[in-house]
């Protein structure tokens, strides 16, 4: 199992140097100069210009600056922001835990809501709760988030003043926020469970529990519910790449603090170190998320298992 | 690349496009990211006043305490004035820090931290006196060493300074003639400086804190003012709370000490819509910046609106002189005359601005000669169109030689689409036979294309207290920097701005920047568009928000009822 952790810690490293080395290219190849463009509203001189660059270290020559990037990041030091000069390990750190607690929240509301909604869906086939819970996953499907999320604002802040509008911190101001994240998502969940569980309900092993008397809660929860959920873990571990993209639409919409917020500022004003480390952060947090969905297979498929 | 000439004056300007954020926001919201230069035209009007009368206008003295929450539109990069390339740190630094001078309503200078002043070697020496009680918020006595500590400060090679350097351009050295006298010296007559030495860019820092502090500087730096800084919590808020330390009269006030409010909180609320619906609902008891729909609302709900005018040039779009078809004069007059300013306005700025007529806001120079300039005129258009040898084709769109008449229409896109200002422009040339295609793109390379003078035109605005904002938009040494977009190289307007910048006596200056203004509308250099208001709305409960010349709030005499 050891040697499993630490084949995939070492496969890590490439794709999180080839992620960087993607973005950096990107970031070069757009137009637009990041020294210029810090110093564009207000009159400047060409020395005060050319001073902040060289401080920047900006008139290095490409391979350089990418160079110095790589050396830093494995040190830990991710550079330092062009816009507001502090560390990028700082910003970033700053607003990981609101832009975390945001993504976990919304995989809790979408897990919850779209396996529930599922499970429902495929035990009471035919009926009218089956056509609600589809209704409710078309609806989640179909609504863009920064919609549903002005919409929630509107009837659930303005309108009836149940919860704040904007801002980070607390349950209270998390609550909208993992709802407007959660919806799409758990409406694809509760579609893949549904046809998950309706597969899985029609095994023999699941009539001869039904034969054995056994309650049908106990069937469907204990005998059904783990097979179904294997295809639904997978998707899972995708979704929370999605998830968290969704954070950066949502967090704009809500004014709450995080990484989406800190990414976007990031790019139209051309600060490279931020936008560098932001997309660092992630794709490790990807790899992450995507070798725990892996070892959780194991968990809930003996057949699996990593020697 | 040119040298600039040593007496440069920082313009502050703003560049608006569009909404700060990108991603959602429907609707324009015009983002002022601007840094104005200490300009004063003190008390703004305030107009749309509501029901309520402000508190501070009874008899009774409004009362002590409380906390108000306002909502911005964007996060400044950083508090430290001296280093900030961002118009939005003044928003919050303007009740926080002092500078040697203010500006009044009526432009004139006023003391402040200095008591009097002198302008001596032909507008190239300052001498400042100044007030022997004053201390900064760490207990530091302020005198002459503390403002030769800052001047320097800025100049310093190795300080990554923002707007405030090129407001010292040409700055020589200070000399402290004794503890209460300082003589600032600059390299050529710059008759700017002492309207920037009212400036939020050049307030006093106690040197004692800020060398102590280091980087914390731009978090939480220790001014003189009514208000110090408490925290700073990135992409959520920024508290600032009353100094009882603060025993003078700020200029502008209407009491002696400190604020009334204890606290004040600056969140950050980039999306307009939920930025409106946050004061609707009393999240928030103020915020500023709104879509005109979103403003209409408020009112209709029953909230205060107070909005004073921004100074600097006004929201228009500059024509670029050295590409076709805009190389040739009579299509820059006739686009003046196609264009319905007054439709515009009502269109897209009801209630948060008003038609421009100058390369000024009108609160900056105004004059009859300039009010009558331009009418919409459609047929004036066609002619002047009809004599430059452009006649209209089949499609409705103008032609000569074959080649149709189109114009290249640079604009920023932050995600929700270029703002709307840039298509009904469209519109109405459209109407005149020009084809105007809108190339939208995100801000580095629109920033690009102008440098380049790649486009026919693009729609700016800036945020400058000073008539020698022109400089950087139309000096010759600006095309390919600063901006100068219309790419003009013109040696009379080089003059007046060079003149400008040397002339001491009041009324002989303006003379110059009038001239000068009459001139660029003659060689219709661009076409002011929108005079644009600053707006803040609020609970009826919150009164006594004022303004500083350049159009930022001052919180000191807001109280809550």
């Amino acid at each position: 199992m050891n040697a499993y952790l630490a084949q995939r810690a070492l496969a890590a490293l490439p794709v999180l140097l080839g992620v960087s080395l993607l973005v950096f290219s990107m970031l070069q190849l757009v137009p637009g100069d990041p020294v210029r463009l810090m110093l564009s509203e207000f009159q400047t001189t060409p020395e005060q210009v050319e001073r902040l660059r060289s401080q920047l270290h900006l008139d290095d020559p490409l391979p350089v600056q990418f160079g110095r990037f790589v050396w830093n990041a494995s040190h830990g030091d991710l550079g330092t922001s062009i816009r507001t000069r502090r560390p990028v390990a700082q910003e970033i750190a700053d607003n990981l835990p609101s832009t975390l607690q945001l993504a976990v929240a919304g995989l809790v509301v979408a897990a919850a809501l779209g396996v529930s909604l599922g499970i429902v869906a495929a035990v009471k086939q035919h009926s009218w709760m089956e056509l609600a819970s589809m209704l409710v996953a078309l609806l989640g499907v179909s609504m863009p988030s920064f919609w549903l999320g002005l919409l929630l604002i509107f009837l659930l802040s303005l309108r009836l003043r149940v919860f704040p509008a904007t801002g980070g911190g607390d349950l209270q101001h998390l609550v909208l926020p993992a709802v407007t994240l959660g919806l799409g998502a758990a409406a694809i969940l509760a579609r893949l469970t549904r046809s998950s569980m309706l597969e899985v309900l029609r095994q023999e092993y699941v009539t001869t529990a039904r034969a054995k008397g056994l309650l049908e809660w106990v069937v469907i929860a204990r005998h059904a519910l783990k097979n179904a959920l294997i295809p639904v873990v997978t998707i899972f571990g995708l979704q929370f790449g999605q998830l968290l993209a969704g954070t950066f639409v949502v967090e704009t919409v809500f004014g709450r603090p995080g990484l989406g917020r800190l990414i976007i500022d990031g790019i139209l004003n051309k600060d490279l170190p931020i936008v560098q480390g932001v997309v660092l952060v992630v794709a490790a947090s990807y790899v992450v998320v995507n070798l725990l969905v892996d070892l959780l297979y194991g968990v809930l498929d003996p057949r699996i298992r990593y020697a | 690349m040119r040298s600039v000439p040593a007496a440069l004056a920082a313009l502050t300007l703003v560049l608006a496009a569009c909404q700060s954020q990108p991603t959602v926001a429907p609707g324009p919201s015009a983002t002022q990211v601007g840094q104005t230069a200490p300009a004063a035209q003190g008390q703004p009007t305030i107009a749309a006043k509501p029901t309520s009368a402000p508190a501070a206008q009874t008899a009774a003295k409004p009362a002590q305490g409380g906390t108000v929450t306002i909502g911005l539109d964007q996060e400044p990069p950083t508090l430290d004035p001296e280093a900030s390339p961002s118009a939005i740190t003044f928003y919050i630094t303007s009740s926080v820090g002092e500078q040697l001078l203010y500006l009044d309503e009526n432009r004139e200078l006023k003391p402040w931290l200095a008591e009097k002043w002198e302008v001596g070697d032909g507008s190239k020496s300052f001498t400042f006196t100044l007030r022997k009680d004053v201390t900064f918020q760490d207990g530091t006595p302020f005198n002459a060493n503390a403002v030769k500590w800052n001047f320097d400060r800025v100049v310093d090679p190795n300080y990554k300074a923002g707007g405030a350097l090129a407001q010292l351009t040409g700055y020589l050295g200070s000399d402290i003639v004794d503890d209460y006298t300082v003589r600032v010296r600059f390299k050529d007559p710059f008759v700017p400086f002492l309207l920037y030495a009212g400036s939020p860019y050049l307030p006093m820092v106690s040197p004692t804190a800020t060398q102590k502090q280091g980087d914390q500087v731009n978090q939480t730096p220790v001014l003189s003012g009514p208000y110090k800084i408490d925290e700073w919590v990135p992409k959520d808020h920024i508290t600032m709370s009353r100094w009882d330390g603060y025993k003078r009269r700020a200029p502008w006030s209407d009491h002696d000490g400190a604020g009334y409010l204890d606290k004040v909180i600056w969140k950050f609320i980039p999306e307009a819509g939920t930025r409106a619906a946050t004061v609707e609902s009393g999240e928030t008891q103020m915020a500023t910046v709104f879509t005109p729909q979103d403003l209409q609302r408020l009112q209709a709900a029953g909230l205060q609106v107070v909005s004073t005018p921004w100074v600097g040039a006004p929201f228009m779009m500059m024509l670029n002189t050295t590409q076709p078809p805009t190389d040739d004069m009579r299509v820059r007059q006739a686009i003046l005359y196609a264009v319905d300013r007054d439709a515009l306005v009502s269109a897209l700025y009801k209630g948060i601005g008003k038609k421009a007529v100058a390369p000024l806001t009108a609160i900056m120079l105004d004059d009859p000669s300039l009010q009558s300039l331009y009418p919409h005129d459609a047929a004036k258009a066609g002619q002047l169109l009809d004599q430059a040898g452009w006649t209209t084709g089949s499609d409705g769109i103008r032609a000569k030689n074959g080649q149709r008449l189109e114009f290249l229409l640079n604009a920023i896109d932050y995600g929700g689409g270029p703002d709307q200002a840039n298509e009904l422009l469209q519109g109405q040339l459209r109407q005149a036979g020009i084809d105007v295609k809108i190339k939208a793109q995100a801000r580095p390379p629109w920033y690009e294309d102008n440098y380049h003078c790649a486009a026919n035109g693009m729609t700016l605005f800036l945020r400058s207290g000073e008539l020698d904002a022109l400089y950087a938009l139309y000096h010759s040494s600006n095309v390919g920097g600063n901006f100068n977009w219309s790419c003009i190289k013109d040696p009379e307007v080089d003059k007046a701005l060079e003149q400008g910048r040397q002339e001491p006596d009041a009324a002989k200056r303006k003379q110059v920047y009038l001239q000068l203004e009459q001139k660029l509308m003659d060689m219709a250099v661009g076409v002011p568009l929108v005079d644009q208001l600053s707006v803040f709305a609020m609970k009826p409960n919150v009164s006594g928000l004022k303004f500083t010349g350049n159009s930022y709030p001052l919180l000191t005499d807001v109280a809550i009822k």
